[in-house]
């Protein structure tokens, strides 16, 4: 019985020694270029949910300005998860290898205050992007965009698509990823406060949770078609809600009678608003605001001051409608590499 | 397993014991045994959610509805029944929502090169492509549990995670494709019937077929129940491991392109969770993760339960937060059904 467990756990250790081999392979070759740069021209960028075609979108941005300036750009985040038990080891990883400067979306401004805080301490300049950390006076700066905004802008163009005439009730409901998701509850106060203070009329009657699925934020949305006969109009908080909500009032041929106002200008949701489905599209605008970044660390970088460089930055969330310009649409929408 | 599960007889077997019984008391233990048959609890309690959401909602029984029922049913049967297979052999397969996601993005990415080509050969294309997605992936299984001989969970569990990172590192973490006259396919062609639903009931049929009436079902059982046993019989037990990992495969490929018919993308994150939620409708379903015992229709069922108790509650406009711990009530209420029935269980002290 020891023999064909030992043999089995041979087996094992051989498969997996293979595996890890295949994998430290595959990760030199990917990081071999970033290798080849003097660790004094790396900016580390480190944010959380690397996937997300937000910060995607900043990766192609970052890399393209680094490079225009002379410096590589050092990408990381846990691919999927938004969270800081998974980004604090790689944003400490990142601080092991002495890059020149962190540009950093964090996931939470108190637990990543103190990794930011070892960079800050070893002279490193650390800028903050999307998200910020607690003390925003340690961080050389702070570009975002405004999720709130977007939430109110989201309220007036979804009005506009359902034609808000004051007296009348609209029935309206929200897709979200999760009730504890940052940017969605910023964009759900927004879009709230709006609603309250400009058009009485629009009542919210149900809210969902995709949990990143976009099956789900569809299956959302067709039963609350069914639910909610006289529902006039949807609001998909995020991309994930609005792929999924768009595909639902594409199946139930509700396209032009149901008002969708959706969020992040991903190609396939661009394409889609051009065709009519969405009403209007709210874009950030990542590639700004990762392009503003490099641009303050190399600036800091080459002056060594902060002369020149603003502290507080944040980029307002655009409407986009299939009438907004081709070109435009092209600038907002997000790259991908 | 514990003494009792050995000796003690399943629900048929404690009706073949109380066969000769006359009277009044054959006809109260036949009565017990059909009650405390899982299937026949199921449905009870399916038909108990459906009257209840409908008196709250009478839309739950619209047309329109019971076609959403019918289009969430179809994105988590075919999980389920490829998993029913796999878990009755006594194995587990987490590896079917990454192969949802994969094979939805990369089907998605080689349609959307298809330009100039009519829709349903593009759409073709797209089903032979997850196809292949899915039973590769399958074979990764095999040589995984098979070859290297790792256990089913540990292999799949790898395959889960590879093949949700290579969704992402294909698609670049968008959705991939837009097509709109695919999502035009999931719409009721026949009553509250879509062409892709049609053909998923038929899979589920001729699946539930080969499960309980072939011989390939047996040895699923036979591998199940005692493997040595199986092996002594005469059972290739490994070719047999082979074709059901390299089934569910198959099932979790085609339900990636039902995906992509529903979205009209190829989504990152499409599949990512259904593993459990698949394995949530078996277990639900009275099937045994010990494995050699189950039916079919149990996880048929179970299936129907978690998208009326899903859907249901957004009918009924409940805050979403009770979705989560409704589905766990279930899975814990099945769980203890199971172990309440004579002969098997899941309890801890198993």
């Amino acid at each position: 019985m020891y023999g064909v467990m030992s043999r089995g756990r041979n087996r094992l250790m051989l498969a997996a020694a293979a595996l890890v081999a295949a994998f430290v392979a595959a990760l030199a070759a990917s990081n071999a270029q970033s290798q080849a740069a003097t660790a004094n021209k790396v900016i580390a960028f480190n944010v959380g949910a690397a996937s997300d075609p937000f910060f995607v979108a900043m990766e192609v941005s970052a890399d393209a300005e680094a490079k225009k300036l002379g410096y590589t750009v050092d990408w990381q985040g846990a691919p999927t998860e938004y969270s800081p038990a998974t980004q604090i080891p790689i944003v400490d990883t990142q601080f092991a290898q002495k890059p020149a400067a962190l540009i950093i979306a964090p996931t939470d401004p108190n637990a990543l205050q103190a990794p930011v805080n070892q960079f800050i301490k070893a002279g490193i300049p650390v800028v903050n992007v999307d998200t910020h950390v607690t003390k925003l006076g340690s961080v050389l700066s702070f570009i975002t965009g405004n999720n709130a905004n977007g939430g109110q802008n989201a309220a007036k163009a979804l009005a506009k698509a359902m034609h808000y005439t004051k007296g009348k009730t609209y029935q309206v409901a929200v897709g979200l990823t999760s009730a504890t998701t940052t940017t969605n509850v910023a964009r759900l106060a927004g879009f709230k406060q709006e609603i309250k203070q400009h058009y009485p009329g629009i009542k919210i009657v149900a809210v969902g949770y995709s949990q990143s699925q976009p099956t789900k934020a569809d299956a959302n949305v067709s039963n609350w078609l069914s639910s909610f006969p006289h529902l006039s109009g949807i609001f998909a908080i995020d991309g994930t809600n609005a792929s999924g909500a768009s595909a639902a009032i594409e199946a139930h041929n509700l396209v032009g009678k149901v008002a969708l106002v959706g969020y992040d200008a991903y190609a396939t949701n661009v394409a889609l608003l051009k065709k009519g489905v969405f009403s209007a599209l709210i874009a950030q605008n990542p590639t700004q605001e990762a392009k503003l970044a490099v641009d303050d660390v190399v600036k800091y970088l080459k002056h060594h001051s902060k002369g020149g460089i603003k502290h507080l930055v944040t980029l307002p969330n655009i409407v986009l409608t299939p009438k907004t310009s081709a070109a435009a649409l092209t600038k907002y929408t997000y790259p991908a590499p | 397993m514990t003494q009792q599960g050995v000796d003690a007889p399943g629900p048929q077997g404690a009706a073949a014991v109380v066969e000769p019984a006359e009277g009044a008391d054959g006809a109260l233990e036949r009565i017990r045994t059909l009650v405390r048959g899982q299937q026949f609890l199921l449905l009870i309690a399916l038909v108990v959610l459906v009257v209840f959401f409908t008196i709250e909602r009478s839309a739950f029984i619209s047309q329109t509805e019971i076609s959403n029922l019918l289009n969430d049913w179809s994105t988590v049967v075919l999980l389920a029944v490829g998993e029913t297979f796999v878990i009755v052999s006594g194995g587990i397969d987490l590896s079917v929502g990454s192969t949802v996601t994969i094979s939805g993005v990369v089907a998605a990415k080689v349609m959307g090169g298809m330009t100039g080509t009519s829709e349903p050969v593009i759409l073709i294309v797209g089903l032979l492509v997850c196809i292949a997605i899915g039973l590769l992936v399958g074979a990764i299984n095999v040589l995984l549990i098979n070859v290297a001989r790792l256990v089913p969970f540990v292999a799949t569990l790898a395959t889960l995670g590879a093949g949700a990172g290579f969704a992402l590192v294909i698609s670049g973490g968008a959705p991939v494709g837009a097509d709109s006259q695919a999502i035009e396919f999931t719409t009721p062609k026949l009553w509250v019937f879509s062409w892709p639903v049609l053909a998923i009931i038929a899979i589920v049929v001729v699946s539930y077929l080969y499960l309980h009436y072939s011989r390939f079902g047996r040895f699923t059982f036979a591998i199940g129940s005692n493997r040595f046993a199986a092996r002594a019989a005469g059972i290739a037990v490994k070719r047999q491991i082979a074709k059901i990992y390299m089934l569910s495969g198959l099932l979790a490929g085609i339900t990636g392109m039902f995906y992509f018919l529903r979205l009209g993308s190829g989504a990152p994150t499409s599949g990512s969770g259904e593993e459990l939620q698949a394995i949530a409708a078996v277990v639900i379903g009275g099937v045994s993760l010990l494995g050699g015992v189950g039916r079919l229709g149990g996880a048929l069922i179970g299936a129907a339960i978690l998208t009326v108790v899903t859907d249901g509650l957004v009918i009924i406009n409940v805050n979403p937060n009770w979705n989560q711990v409704a589905v766990a009530g279930l899975i814990a209420a099945a769980a203890a059904l199971q172990a309440l029935r004579p002969g098997r269980g899941l309890t801890s002290s198993d």
